[in-house]
């Protein structure tokens, strides 16, 4: 891409980032949360695809981070439903006797565990959706 | 012939999805009052008692992580798997590497 929408993409890609980490954290307070923010952040990284072009994404991009990051975005959701094993699975132990994220409703550091699941599932949605599209991307054999 | 049946079908299947879909008989769009505690008893409960249960003000993702977390383990399943579809059908040909 040229050079206006380079410089754009460098001035916009940081906001996109910020905006759409900010609607994973407050996913338990306002409308949103991990998945609709994972794409948020998502579309940051397509639009560096886009601006940047394919051979500065490949250099970037790292397929093995990439892949275990996503992994580790699921199992920190699960481990995290496991956390009250005792009574139930997706029993919201840090809610009724934890010792952190039990604060007054509305507050940042309350709902127990829904804010650490926001986060496991927008970073497994970024993860996931970047490698998709530079996977996509990559593919390039137009013929046969 | 074939695609003259299958049209066919698929006007039948508009028309008792129409039928369906009309106050008289069917669906109620847009319950209030008694209705509402009538057919949406669920919400109800939901919209009463997340805050003190759960303890997010955002009662969507009360629900979605936490009544319902089964819900999105196996939405979370699907987009792992459909990534790694995806990704492994995409991969290069053996022969095109070199």
């Amino acid at each position: 891409m040229g050079l206006i929408v380079k410089t754009t993409a460098r001035a916009i890609i940081p906001l996109i980032g910020i905006f759409g980490t900010y609607i994973v954290v407050h996913g338990h307070l306002t409308p949103g949360g991990g998945f609709q923010g994972g794409a948020t952040i998502a579309g940051a990284g397509i639009l560096f695809l886009v601006a940047f072009g394919l051979d500065e994404m490949k250099e970037q991009y790292n397929k093995s981070l990439y892949s275990a990051l996503e992994g580790i975005g699921g199992l920190t959701f699960l481990g995290v439903a496991m956390l009250g094993m005792g009574v139930a699975f997706f029993y919201n132990t840090l809610w009724h006797n934890g010792p952190f994220f039990n604060g007054q409703p509305g507050t940042l550091l309350s709902a127990g565990y829904l804010p650490i699941m926001n986060l496991a599932v927008g970073l497994k949605v970024f993860t996931g959706l970047v490698s998709a599209l530079t996977t996509i991307a990559l593919y390039r054999r137009w013929k046969s | 012939m074939k695609r003259t049946i299958a049209y066919l079908s698929l006007l039948f299947i508009l028309g008792a999805l129409l039928y369906i879909a009309n106050p008289n008989y069917g669906l109620k769009f847009g319950p209030g009052g008694s209705e509402w505690l009538a057919l949406r008893y669920t919400d109800n409960y939901y919209i009463t008692h997340g805050l003190k249960e759960v303890g997010g003000m955002n009662i969507v993702t009360d629900i979605v992580f936490d009544y319902r977390g089964y819900d999105t383990i196996g939405e979370a399943t699907v987009l792992f798997t459909a990534i790694a579809g995806a990704i492994a059908l995409l991969r290069p040909w053996r022969r095109d590497e070199a």
